[in-house]
């Protein structure tokens, strides 16, 4: 806490020194909420990084602001009838920041280079599926799929999924990561990794007229109350995130304007359904009767954010809405008596963070159950003994994890990334992050099934049944779907956050 | 005149020796309005304590309002309501509680624990000496807090284990402060003739050199507090003490950073509470030290 303070401190005065030099120019300082981990799009887990490298970098397809899919270097695709086979047709005129062209021999250079496992790289798992990359000219690729999967565009939307400059790869081997070539609308200038990241327009960039700005200085500045300063004295453009309690400070500044987007970042308390008192479906439903999720929005999320109306929130492709839950302590009461805890019971809630909201949410939350006489001991964990306790705990018989509040996006922007890791059975800790221990082999065979089929009306029906399916068995109380709360100085324009949290900045322009 | 001065003194030493040592402090402390002040403040504090769930008009915990949240002062809520909809008020009032418990159990523990290594290692002297002054010189190594800090990274967060840690980092201060009064006392001709008509070391101890300490002890007993408390809560600021959402001090004061900006009066409450708490205790100290030490005489 105190050491994050130190770092925001210091790096205000090292951004002093940057400003300082700029040149005059349509210069944008975006000010973010943690260090960029790598500017390797292969390798980065965490949606900021993705985000930034989304400056140099660009996928064959992509998302708009509100995720839809688009083509991006590509230019339209053709799946086989076994859905194996994918062939893509390309951009031309395509210049990488480095001089080269771009063609198929890059595409080829960049997935075989994210599919072969001795590189380790962190997305190995999303591209693993690929076969065979195969450059037919220079304008065509072909992708060979191991097992035919439906949502394979997405993933190459995902912004992992970069094209890396051919030549670069060649000459940078692994320290490509410090020098960043891609065809995006800006080229890397300097990257300190605890101060800036600094990047400049490439003036031989494909879509004509872009970009509007000559540079952008991402600043990663940990401590939100010192970015929230930086937008007031004009010092930074953007910001993201802005904390809940301090939006209407901001939003009394004239200049400013506070925006809150809708996110696909659903939170949730997941029970343990291995262990009592949680194995019995009327203690869920009891769970999910006793909590006020209108009331949560207002205590712990200042209003920026609307009470879980689904399983897989709205904005995800192929989500099901639901009538979310209401209030009934009385019922709560009733089932719980009916479930053989009249008085009932002493549980754990632990919280996968231990910021600020997550304090007020897990407080909250142990306020409600109290109300139909669940006394629940809140135990905000830190990273390293949320990984320990909760994501690699290795014996499902035994895992002491009961009521467990967390969160989740899915940045694919489709069904199956959003259920399969949080509730598939083979996706208990340590593997992925089932930590309600749910299994059913109704919606275990939903979701092999969807990814089997290339058909949309199919695909939606089947996730419409594996999303009721899981509302019925209830292992979670799904609590709340997030808002993204961030701010823009008014003369910056083009700037979204998206609802996976990731940024959407190709119109970027500062007004005079 | 040498005559006449001289006698007037043996008339003062006359009349004093009439008095107890108890009414003697008494006269001494009540002259000193501001000690008398912090006294009062701290006998009420100890009382609102005593009485919390009599005087608090909410529950601390489980009462909420969503309705008002972060509102400020009012007649229903005197200091306002915080960001989770209690009542600050009540849930001050239940911190005195614990935050006067933690500050005296704490010092209390320091104070048997160090007194005792105090007097043994300065009525044996020798190894005893050596070995429990080079721990206490150890300890005096770390600064305060990030001793305590260690305590609570090895036995793990919660009030029981702030107690703990406040009360090891007060043990060196009190078996320093006991053995240099024992060195000096042990010297003096009373303790010999009480060796001399053969008194026990248990005996010479407990009842000629323990009473010669107390003075200082309490002295140093009565400021402690005031440093506890504020460890105590600064640890609980930490998140290292009291958990939410048990209404302690530091750990108000942890929970109303995020709404400062916002909602000032939920953190500037419980902030005033430590301050004037810790503040009444040094006050109480410096009174008692002023009114235990015979070298100062006033009035």
């Amino acid at each position: 806490m105190k050491i994050s303070q130190l770092w925001a401190i210091s790096s205000i005065v090292l951004a002093m020194g940057v400003s300082g030099t700029a040149l005059a120019g349509k210069d944008v300082t975006m000010a973010v909420a943690s260090t960029f981990t790598t500017m390797d799009p292969y390798d980065a887990n965490d949606t900021l990084s993705q985000a930034v490298d989304k400056s140099f970098y660009e996928g064959l397809f992509g998302f708009d602001k509100d995720m839809k899919l688009i083509p991006v270097l590509a230019l339209s695709y053709e799946v086989d009838s076994s859905g194996l086979v994918y062939t893509l047709k390309l951009r031309k005129g395509v210049k990488f920041h480095d001089g080269t062209d771009f063609k198929a021999d890059s595409v080829k250079a960049s997935f075989d280079r994210a599919t072969n496992p001795a590189n380790k790289l962190k997305r190995y798992n999303l591209y693993k599926n690929i076969a065979k990359t195969e450059a037919i000219d220079d304008d065509t690729v072909r992708f060979t799929l191991k097992e035919p999967f439906s949502a394979f565009i997405n993933q190459l939307a995902h912004p992992s999924g970069a094209i890396i400059s051919k030549a670069a790869l060649e000459k940078y081997g692994k320290d490509i990561m410090f020098h960043p070539v891609g065809t995006g609308a800006f080229k890397f200038v300097e990257w300190k990794p605890t101060d800036y990241l600094k990047v400049a327009k490439f003036d031989a960039y494909w879509k004509k007229g872009y970009p509007k700005v000559d540079s952008i200085l991402w600043r990663p500045v940990v401590d939100n109350n010192t970015r929230a300063a930086m937008m007031q004295t004009g010092e930074a453009q953007f910001t993201f995130p802005v904390p809940y309690e301090v939006a209407d400070v901001l939003k009394k500044k004239s200049d400013l304007d506070v925006i809150a987007a809708p996110s696909i970042v659903v939170r949730y308390l997941s029970m343990n359904m291995r262990q009592k008192p949680f194995d019995n479906p009327k203690v869920r439903e009891a769970v999910n009767y006793a909590i006020n999720r209108d009331a949560l929005v207002k205590v712990a999320f200042s209003g920026y954010a609307i009470p879980a109306d689904g399983i897989v929130p709205d904005g995800v492709d192929y989500s099901v809405r639901f009538t979310p839950w209401k209030q009934d302590i009385a019922k709560a009461k009733k089932l719980l008596a009916e479930a053989g805890y009249p008085n009932g019971f002493e549980t754990e809630l632990w919280s996968a963070y231990n910021h600020t909201t997550a304090q007020k949410v897990s407080q909250f939350l142990q306020q409600q159950l109290q109300q139909v006489g669940i006394k629940a001991k809140v135990v905000m964990l830190e990273a390293g003994q949320r990984v320990e306790r909760v994501e690699s705990y290795a014996d499902a018989k035994t895992a002491p994890v009961r009521l467990y509040y967390v969160g989740w996006s899915s940045s694919t922007g489709e069904a199956d990334w959003a259920i399969s890791p949080l509730l598939a059975s083979d996706a208990w800790p340590p593997r992925l992050f089932n930590t309600a221990y749910y299994k059913s082999d109704k919606v275990d065979a939903g979701l092999k099934a969807a990814l089997l089929t290339t058909d949309r009306a199919e695909k939606a029906r089947i996730y419409r049944e594996v999303q009721e399916e899981l509302w019925k068995d209830m292992p979670w109380a799904p609590l709340v779907v997030e808002k993204l709360l961030y701010a823009k100085n008014k003369k910056l324009q083009g700037v979204y956050v998206m609802p996976d949290a990731s940024f959407h900045f190709d119109e970027i322009d500062l007004m005079p | 005149m040498p005559e006449a001065l001289s006698s007037v003194v043996t008339m003062t030493a006359m009349t004093r020796e009439v008095r107890s040592p108890w009414s003697e402090f008494w006269r001494k402390f009540k002259k000193q309005h501001i000690a008398m002040a912090a006294l009062a403040f701290v006998v009420l504090l100890t009382l609102i304590a005593i009485l919390a769930p009599y005087l608090a008009p909410f529950d601390p915990e489980n009462f909420f309002d969503y309705d008002r949240l972060n509102e400020g002062s009012s007649l229903v809520h005197w200091l306002g309501v915080d960001s989770l909809g209690r009542d600050i008020l009540s849930r001050i009032i239940w911190g005195a509680r614990i935050s006067l418990t933690a500050g005296f159990v704490s010092v209390a523990i320091g104070l048997v624990v160090g007194t005792a290594l105090g007097l043994l290692a300065g009525y044996y002297e020798g190894w005893w000496d050596r070995i429990i002054m080079r721990l206490c010189d150890a300890l005096f190594a770390f600064p305060g807090i990030l001793l305590a800090i260690g305590i609570i990274a090895i036995l793990g967060s919660g009030m029981a284990n702030v107690v703990v840690a406040v009360a090891v980092f007060s043990i060196p201060t009190f078996a320093r402060l006991v053995r240099g009064n024992t060195l000096m006392l042990k010297h003096l001709t009373y303790i010999e003739a009480a060796r001399s008509i053969g008194a026990s070391d248990w005996t010479i101890v407990m009842r000629h050199i323990f009473p010669g300490t107390i003075s200082s002890v309490v002295v140093y007993f009565s400021m402690r507090i005031g440093t506890s408390i504020i460890t105590a809560a600064s640890l609980s600021f930490l998140g290292m003490g009291a958990q939410p959402p048990t209404p302690e001090w530091g750990a108000m004061l942890d929970a109303a950073r995020s709404d400062m900006l916002v909602a000032p009066h939920v953190a500037i409450f419980p902030a005033l509470a430590i301050f004037v708490t810790v503040l009444a205790f040094n006050l109480l100290g410096d009174g008692l030290r002023d009114a235990l030490d015979p070298k100062i005489e006033r009035g």
